[in-house]
């Protein structure tokens, strides 16, 4: 009943580990795409686009360069405009531009490169597509924080429930721990057998979130397997590394070590012997 | 050996259960303490044993004083006594020969020498065909025998029983008594509290006590059997 009361109780944690694992590396896969829009003057030569472009190339934080000259994206406008704004706008106020993507997620390398870009003959501005990301970002991190806390209340909550359990345990056993103390047993001798119980809890309930978190995600892949085949998409949930399971049952154990060594020393050591 | 100095003994909010008791016990020697209940005989095997600590006065024990010993010298210590309760105190999920092993357990004694120690403990007390039965199957003389072979099992210098023979009819405690004789002929020393004295042709010590005082303590008497 107990490993069941730590297993349920660590999944909850764990599986908002779950969670925040799989939507972090989607954000880093969209942050990889993210675009940077430099647009140029208006006045803007050849010769400048020509040297801006060269300018580009040559910086290796940059993974792909795409021009789009005044017109094209002109016309791109229009055709997606109606006919009656298009109309009533005379000249293409649109720049030519550069859309380039990175290969860092550096923040301080990406402000480097805009600041050296914002100096260079012909450009006008330059705008990073990103902040979104960063929105999204800052949302995640938050809600890690929060499975954190709800993870360090659960601890607190499985060291007070094992805790209790042990103290039963040491009152069923109370004849056993008296006649053990009369007899010349030491308290860590006494205290042995339970901290054990406490370890075995731990690791039951660990083997036991495991199971759930492994069968959980068996269960949504095959289902998200099925959709990607009626939709076309290719989202698989992304199981939790092997050290982070270790990470569970190590975390398990130690939960139910520390609970059980803390109960049975105060149990044992208030028990009075021989009254 | 068990040297008393002047030993006062109360509990909060109750008049002290010893007062002013002084007395030596030697090596080897047999000690009955007698007294009417509430006379404070449990109350001074529990001082000796280190159960208890005196409220004054110093209980000296092979040159340790009980009066200021540490809690955690306080297991050594009592392995070196044997004790035997009138409750018996066995565990009764635990077979004979388990209950009888406990001691040894907590000694880390291996388990070839813990075997042979355990079987020759049982034997002591005659119990030894009974090793696997579990002791609520026995009578009260025989979980007696058991809750001394308990006792003995580790070699203990003294033995310490309180009440032993309480809750036995005479046939047993005789029997019961005899084998604390046997204890006491081959030099362990043995202390044992009782309302009445027991027939015996052993020299013994008797300490009366009454009131949580000493009235009469009598050495090297022998009854006539």
């Amino acid at each position: 009943m107990m490993i069941i009361v730590i297993g349920i109780t660590l999944c909850l944690p764990s599986a908002g580990l779950l969670l925040i694992e799989n939507a972090g590396q989607i954000s880093q896969n969209i942050e990889h795409e993210a675009e940077i829009s430099i647009f140029l003057d208006k006045t803007v030569s050849k010769d400048q686009i020509d040297f801006i472009e060269l300018s580009l190339k040559k910086n290796s934080l940059i993974k792909k360069i795409h021009f789009e000259p005044k017109l094209i994206a002109w016309d791109k406008l229009q055709s997606k405009l109606d006919v009656a704004v298009s109309s009533s706008v005379s000249k293409n106020p649109l720049p030519d531009a550069f859309f380039i993507s990175l290969n860092t997620l550096d923040e301080i390398k990406i402000q480097k490169l805009i600041d050296n870009l914002d100096g260079i003959d012909g450009i006008d501005s330059v705008t990073v597509d990103g902040n979104w990301i960063k929105k999204l970002r800052i949302g995640l991190s938050l809600i890690k924080l929060s499975v954190f806390f709800i993870a360090a209340l659960l601890i607190i909550v499985l060291l007070v429930v094992i805790g209790n359990t042990i103290r039963l345990q040491t009152l069923t056993y109370k004849d056993e721990i008296e006649v053990s103390k009369l007899i010349g047993a030491t308290n860590a001798f006494i205290q042995r057998p339970f901290m054990y119980t406490g370890i075995l809890y731990g690791l039951g309930g660990g083997i036991i979130t495991i199971s759930i978190l492994k069968l959980s995600v068996l269960g949504l892949n095959a289902t998200l397997i099925k959709l990607a085949s009626i939709f076309g998409t290719d989202i698989i949930f992304q199981d939790l590394p092997h050290r982070f399971y270790l990470y569970i049952v190590i975390l398990a154990m130690l939960i139910g070590l520390i609970s059980s060594y803390i109960s049975a020393r105060n149990s044992i050591q208030r028990l009075k012997i021989y009254k | 050996m068990i040297t008393f100095e002047k030993v006062y003994k109360s509990y909060p909010g109750s008049p002290e259960v010893l007062q002013n008791i002084n007395l030596e016990i030697l090596s080897g020697e047999l000690v009955f303490v007698t007294g009417p209940s509430g006379a404070g005989k449990t109350t001074l095997l529990k001082l000796i044993s280190a159960i208890e600590k005196p409220s004054s006065g110093s209980i000296i024990f092979e040159s340790q004083n009980l009066s200021r010993i540490k809690d955690t010298e306080i297991p050594i210590l009592r392995r070196r006594f044997g004790m035997i309760f009138q409750d018996h105190k066995l565990l009764y999920d635990r077979n004979c020969f388990e209950n009888v092993a406990l001691p040894l357990e907590i000694n880390n004694m291996s388990i070839s020498d813990m075997n042979r120690r355990v079987r020759a403990a049982l034997d002591k007390v005659d119990l030894l065909k009974k090793e696997k039965m579990m002791p609520i199957t026995l009578s009260g003389g025989e979980q007696q025998r058991l809750a001394i072979a308990r006792a003995i099992v580790s070699r203990p210098s003294i033995l310490i029983a309180d009440e032993p023979t309480a809750n036995l009819d005479k046939e047993y405690a005789e029997e019961i008594m005899n084998i604390f004789y046997s204890f006491q002929q081959v030099g362990v020393t043995v202390i044992i509290s009782t309302h009445e004295l027991p027939s015996t042709k052993i020299n013994f010590k008797r300490l009366q006590l009454n009131g949580g005082s000493i009235q009469n303590l009598i050495g090297h008497v022998q009854l006539p059997a």
